[in-house]
Parts: structure tokens; sequence; C-alpha cells
């Protein structure tokens, strides 16, 4: 597998370890606990993969990355049928799309690596590594594409409405005098962003 | 230096970092040292003078490193990067205090995850040979 698209491996792991765990303060115990470890399990197997010449366990990687995508699948159909909204409540559409995306990303090059090499049997080479030029172009290329698919989905989460930073209200605003009248005509709300 | 990714990224990011220094000081005319409101560079990244020293520092030990050799160039990418990556953390924690004497706005933090995730990256990731060829 090129170095280029390990580092793509790498960042999509991180990428659905990053939404996974900020979906933990949201869920219920149960869920919170599986979102936990298959956060912080992508998260370490992603910087694994940067760090090491080959990518780690890539078939039990290929199972654990198709795994949470059945498991979530499964869960909307019951929440469906028994009609228990709150059963898939806790996992938002946004941020879990975007992670199946991460997720089906990686289970596709890992099955595509996996089938090669056992095709390649023998006659197995390391490919050549790319030049630097067209490996940080590669390696920015996917970070960007992460990030971008990232923040939203972590916007969307709980953690992630608790992260959003306040703005700049303005302190020294006071509404205008209605006069005892009850009504407030009138009013200029001074510009602010943040929500 | 443009067969090591280590050493290529490590020179582009010290002449970013240092033209960003440089630039910072023509929007912090009348902010202080240590101010906790800056002037906004390209409109978005809020800088003080303080974090303007700091991207001169960072820019020239990334460019010094990136024109060395290629052990230099990984040491102070994985270094930045973790840096980098820890004041992303910190940053988010500093907005709108009294301590944030970095003048440090939301665009700030995304910038320096930014900055943490590909200096890590590559520091990490790449010129494996050279890191096998010391051990």
């Amino acid at each position: 597998m090129s170095q280029i698209v390990r580092t793509w491996l790498g960042f999509a792991a991180i990428g659905a370890g990053l939404v996974h765990l900020a979906l933990v303060i949201s869920s219920p115990l149960p869920i919170a606990a599986i979102v936990l470890l298959l956060g912080v399990t992508e998260v370490a197997w992603g910087v694994v993969t940067f760090v090491r010449d080959s990518v780690p366990a890539p078939r039990v990687a290929c199972a654990v990355a198709i795994a949470p995508l059945l498991a979530w699948s499964l869960l909307v159909v019951a929440a469906t049928m028994l009609d228990a909204v709150w059963l898939a409540a806790s996992l938002p559409l946004l941020p879990m799309a975007i992670a199946s995306i991460f997720e089906l990303f990686v289970a596709a090059v890992l099955a595509a690596h996996l089938r090669r090499v056992q095709n390649a049997v023998g006659t197995a080479t390391l490919p050549a590594l790319p030049s630097a030029g067209r490996y940080l172009v590669g390696l920015m290329a996917g970070a960007l594409l992460v990030g971008a698919l990232t923040t939203p989905a972590l916007a969307a989460t709980e953690a992630g409405r608790y992260a959003q930073p306040h703005g700049s209200h303005d302190a020294d605003f006071i509404p205008a005098d209605d006069g005892g009248s009850g009504t407030l005509t009138g009013i200029r709300l001074p510009e602010h962003g943040g929500h | 230096m443009t067969k090591s990714p280590n050493r290529l990224l490590a020179t582009v990011f010290g002449v970013v970092y240092l033209l960003v220094g440089l630039l910072g000081f023509t929007v912090t005319g009348g902010v202080s040292f240590f101010d906790t409101s800056g002037g906004l560079l390209l409109g978005l990244f809020e800088v003080n003078v303080f974090h303007n020293v700091a991207h001169l520092l960072i820019g020239a030990a990334l460019l010094i490193a990136g024109v060395s050799n290629i052990a230099a160039a990984r040491g102070v990418n994985i270094a930045i990067g973790a840096a980098y990556l820890l004041l992303g953390i910190v940053g988010l924690f500093l907005i709108g205090t009294e301590v944030n004497i970095l003048a440090i706005n939301a665009a700030d933090n995304v910038l320096h995850f930014a900055s943490a995730a590909v200096l890590l990256a590559v520091g990490l990731g790449a010129d494996k040979k050279v890191r096998a060829a010391r051990a």
C-alpha cells in the first residue's frame, strides 16, 4: 500500500474516532461505553498507522470498520420497528453518517489491499516511496478533506454545541425604556455573532 | 531537501510562519505585548505582539531545521506539532479569559490544529528509513 494512501487511512480513522468520542456525553451508558471504546481504538489505530511502515492488523481493522455501520443500521431498524425512537436518538444522523463515510473508506481500502496481497503471494514487493512533494500534497489533501468532514460532524454533536464559542456580545447593550407601556418598540439590537 | 518530506515541510512552514509573524506586526499597532485582544491578521486570525514573536521563533526553528538535515527537521516537526496540538486544546479554554496572553480566537485554534495534524503526520510518518538507520 502506498505511503500516501496509508496517511489517508490514518486521518480517516482519527476522524471517525473523534466523532465517536464526541458522541459519548450524549449517549446512555451502554452506548456511551461502546462509542468510547470504538473512538479510542480508532484514534490509536490511526496514530499507529502513521508511525508504522505497514497497516496494523488489516483483517481485524476491516471488520471493526464495518461493524459500527452494521450495528447502527440494526439499531435504527429496531428503533423504527419497535416504535422506540429513544433507542437511536443518542446517535444523530450527521455525525454518524460522516463517521460511516470514514469507516467505509477504511474498509474499502483495506479490503482491496488484502485482496491484492492474497493474489500476489510470493511476488509481493513494497511500493516505491512517493516524492516528497507528492507525499506532502497527498497528505495535506487528505487532512483538508477529513478536517472539512469532521468539523461539521463534531459541531452537530452535544460536545460540539458546548464547544461553540459564544461570540462577542455587546456588554453595554441596554434595552430601550418602554415607558411602562409594556410594549417594546423601536429597539435596535446591536450586531453580534457566535450563535 | 526535495527528497525528504520532513525537510520540505519544515522549510515551507518555516517560511510561511516567518511571513505570518512579520505580517502580524502590520495589524498590532497599539496592541500591547500580552494584550488579550489583538489585531486581525487577514481579517480572521487574531494576534498580539507575543503571538507574532512566537510565530517568528517557530518559523525560524522550522526553517533552520529544514535547511539542516532530515533528523533535525523530523525532530522539530514533531516537537512543534505536539506543541501546536497542546496549544489548540488549551486554546479552546483560553478564549474570552484574562489569561489569553496570545490573543487566541477560534480561527487561530483551527489553524493550530491543522498545523499540528500536518506536522505530526509528516514527522511521525515520513523518512522512516533515516530513523531505522539511526536506531
